[in-house]
């Protein structure tokens, strides 16, 4: 099989994949009340969405003569909250797949943090905010590489002995450690230790975050809560791709560059350490394997040295599976943003996610934010398939 | 591993013609129990776990103060320290008040507090009632102020049924669904296979916090609060929990159906469900117990990262479970230290989330050596 014929095909697979993950929200979804999943999913209404208003509006009569809303009943129409429950199924994934995720609640605590001052696109809102989160993304997915592929193969090699057991120790330890926690200590150490090197800009709604903020001020970015954050206070006018260091560059500012990468240090590092242990672990069973098979004991028995054996011939063939793991544990790699993002206050899609389920809860970003980690992970899936089909002849073409 | 001493296997002599030949699943158990011995990880693992479960079970006796939800309110009594209710507030059970620890009590129902420990008891003062709970195993209160009074060592010893327990309700509830709907599919093949194994690969893909976040925020409009409501919470980490079981069990019943004794009994005439109950399931659990063992420090963790976001199970009042109490303390040390820096010179709280905190990590961690350890002693390939 050629190679776009396969990836054409994962392609198709993943469709659906997304269908599916839509019918777990749409179940979810008819768990809410009919008001709550208009106001959700059509946006709000000046008459509001009670079944029946005055006939004249403003009539403060006794007994106003009452008629049918005619912004609910066009509401109830669009979702097909009156046919059954089919129907209901395919307008939401009709609406799904058509990016109309709904609205944001202007009452939420997320839109009053992110100044979403007007009821807004969920998938408007998202787009804003996704670069942050996967710029933060690629930053820790290269701390987590460059700390698991060496560490597992060393741990492979000395197995049982001090190295092996002291790098399980520490990669479990990032297993076993509550994110937030760890999170919290970091910034705690870093704020007092270095005066000011994560800049935290009143991130959060939460007293937590409004004390972390007061600390490094000088060095806080102004408007980080907004998606042009590099904005007129600092001098910028055009925020072309949302990354925030790739911005910076763009607009040649390197101390903004700079800054804005600084920020993300820390909670990269908090993510990768509490993924690194699932993957370590992988790197090191599966270098474990190699190292026991036959062509191993050929290249030392013609003379290989031992280093470039481990480095060229078993590191290389397990990198196999370590790509395939990666993929597996990427559910998990993105179930850490939320709460890191929250702690460090940066304006990324967990943060978001986190904002909107404080109550009164903004469904449209709960369930669009959930869409979009979900539909991140499936893409991410892909690309390690076919990066493994590139990487493995035999999948493609057995 | 040392190469001196063999396996009991080989060294176990010949089974005479009188002599019983050990059941084979009790000879496997003590063939993975031999090699699991040699794993000191594992073995430490093991060994705290079962401390861990000896307090859970143990906490039963423990008589932590009062059994019964109680609300206390009280003022400031003007030495830095003190509940910052108002004691004529509606709802209280009791008006109480707070003095430094080493003065004289003024009356009967204040209580001493470390002017230095900003909001906590001192850990070792375990005497005092402040700590209530709404369970027969409960000893923990914090009130609908920001009275965080609480008594750490009770919770600690209380939250250990709580904590265990949930775990292992999730993970024994997970991994039975998985087993069923992983051998079927394993095992039937064609379009059971397809269709159980395509739901397992949606849930797979939602990553298993935004699965949780997501039903329970859902849940949360049906239920205003979900005082009590355990039952939500333990569903929600089900739902998150089964597929990984479901392949898992899966790959292995692949294996295992090729296998003579499987075509032997089939040939003899067994039903399906004899052989999926006598052959299949038995031959095919062990990947699952390392998932499992694996999943239940986890669970804990997860519950720690929603009350920390703001899912309390139970409003106002500290419910005593570690992963619960560790993320409370997370959240009120802001105001502990807006206060340390009000009232200058009180000490960084490190103990309010030090001790939840280790008691989950060493939870997690234990397990998780337990796991790789049986994970190695039940994989051939990984022993030598």
């Amino acid at each position: 099989m050629r190679m776009w014929v396969y990836v054409i095909r994962r392609l198709l697979l993943m469709i659906p994949v997304i269908i599916g993950v839509m019918t777990i929200t749409f179940v979810l979804v008819t768990a809410l009340g009919p008001t709550q999943r208009i106001e959700t999913f059509i946006g709000p209404s000046k008459q509001g969405y009670s079944p029946m208003i005055n006939c004249i509006p403003g009539d403060t009569s006794p007994h106003p003569a009452q008629c049918p809303n005619p912004a609910y009943v066009r509401a109830v129409h669009a979702l097909g909250l009156d046919k059954p429950v089919e129907y209901q199924w395919g307008v939401y994934i009709y609406n799904s797949l058509t990016l109309n995720w709904g609205n944001t609640s202007k009452a939420s605590d997320a839109s009053q943090l992110y100044g979403i001052t007007t009821s807004t696109a969920v998938i408007t809102v998202l787009s804003w905010y996704l670069p942050y989160t996967l710029e933060l993304a690629a930053i820790s997915l290269v701390i987590i590489l460059a700390l698991a592929i060496p560490i597992g193969n060393y741990s492979a090699v000395y197995r049982n002995r001090p190295f092996d057991q002291a790098a399980r120790v520490v990669s479990f330890s990032g297993y076993a450690f509550p994110g937030f926690l760890l999170a919290l200590l970091l910034l705690l150490a870093a704020t007092q230790l270095s005066g000011g090197f994560v800049a935290i800009c009143h991130g959060g709604s939460d007293a937590f975050n409004e004390w972390f903020g007061s600390w490094p001020s000088q060095n806080c970015l102004p408007g980080g809560n907004y998606p042009n954050w590099m904005g007129s206070q600092n001098h910028f006018h055009t925020s072309p791709t949302g990354f925030p260091t790739v911005d910076a560059i763009l607009n040649g500012n390197s101390y903004l560059a700079w800054e804005s990468f600084k920020r993300m240090i820390l909670p990269a590092l908090t993510i990768a350490f509490g993924a690194i242990a699932g993957i370590l672990r992988f790197v090191r069973n599966s270098m474990l394997e190699v190292m026991n098979l036959d062509f191993i004991r050929t290249a030392r028995a013609k003379g290989v040295p031992e280093r470039t054996v481990v480095r060229r011939h078993a590191g290389r063939n397990s990198l196999n599976v370590t790509v395939t793991i990666l993929g597996l544990t990427f559910a998990g790699f993105i179930g850490g943003f939320p709460v890191t993002e929250q702690v460090f206050g940066l304006t990324g899609i967990g943060n978001l996610l986190v904002q909107s389920v404080h109550v009164p809860i903004d469904y449209g970003l709960v369930f669009g934010t959930t869409l979009l980690f979900t539909i991140i992970v499936v893409i991410a899936n892909i690309i390690v398939d076919v990066l493994y089909a590139f990487l493995d002849p035999r999948v493609r073409l057995g | 591993m040392s190469a001196g001493s063999p396996e009991p296997a080989a060294s176990a002599p010949l089974p005479s013609s009188t002599q019983r030949r050990p059941n084979p699943r009790v000879a496997q158990l003590k063939r993975t129990f031999y090699f699991l011995r040699r794993n000191t990880l594992a073995m430490i693992g093991l060994g705290i776990l079962v401390f861990l479960i000896g307090v859970a079970v143990g906490s039963v006796f423990y008589n932590a103060p009062g059994d019964q939800l109680q609300t206390y309110c009280g003022s400031d009594t003007g030495n830095g320290v003190g509940l910052v209710g108002s004691s004529n507030a509606s709802g209280c059970d009791h008006v109480v008040c707070t003095y430094p620890y080493n003065t004289p009590a003024p009356s009967a129902n204040c209580f001493p507090v470390d002017p230095n420990q900003v909001s906590v008891l001192p850990p070792t003062d375990f005497s005092h009632g402040l700590s209530l709970g709404p369970f027969p195993f409960g000893s923990l209160t914090t009130t609908a102020d920001t009275n965080e009074f609480y008594n750490l060592f009770a919770g600690m010893v209380k939250g250990a049924p709580w904590s265990l327990g949930i775990s292992a309700v999730v993970v024994v509830s997970g991994s039975m669904i998985g087993l069923f709907l992983g051998a079927s599919a394993g095992y039937l093949g064609g379009y059971t296979d397809e269709s159980i194994m395509r739901a397992t690969d949606i849930f797979l893909s939602i990553p298993g916090l935004l699965l949780l976040i997501v039903i329970l925020s859902t849940a949360g409009s049906i239920f205003p609060t979900f005082w009590g409501h355990l039952e939500i919470l333990i569903v929600a980490f089900i739902a998150t929990d089964w597929p990984i079981y479901t392949r898992i069990v899966r790959s292995q019943v692949l294996v295992t159906r090729e296998q003579k004794f499987v075509e032997a009994s089939r040939a003899s005439g067994a039903r399906t469900s004899r052989i999926l109950r006598k052959h299949i399931i038995p031959n095919s659990v062990y990947p699952m117990f390392v998932q499992m063992s694996l999943d239940i420090g986890t669970i804990p963790l997860g519950l720690a990262t929603l009350v920390f976001l703001g899912f309390s199970i139970f409003p106002h009042v500290a419910f005593p479970e570690w992963g619960s109490i560790t993320a409370q303390s997370v959240g009120i040390l802001a105001s502990t230290l807006q206060y340390c820096q009000e009232f200058s010179g009180c000490l960084f709280p490190w103990w309010q989330f030090f001790i939840p905190g280790t008691a989950l990590f060493v939870f997690a961690i234990s397990v998780s050596f337990f796991s790789d350890g049986l994970r190695d002693a039940l994989d051939p390939r990984l022993r030598r």
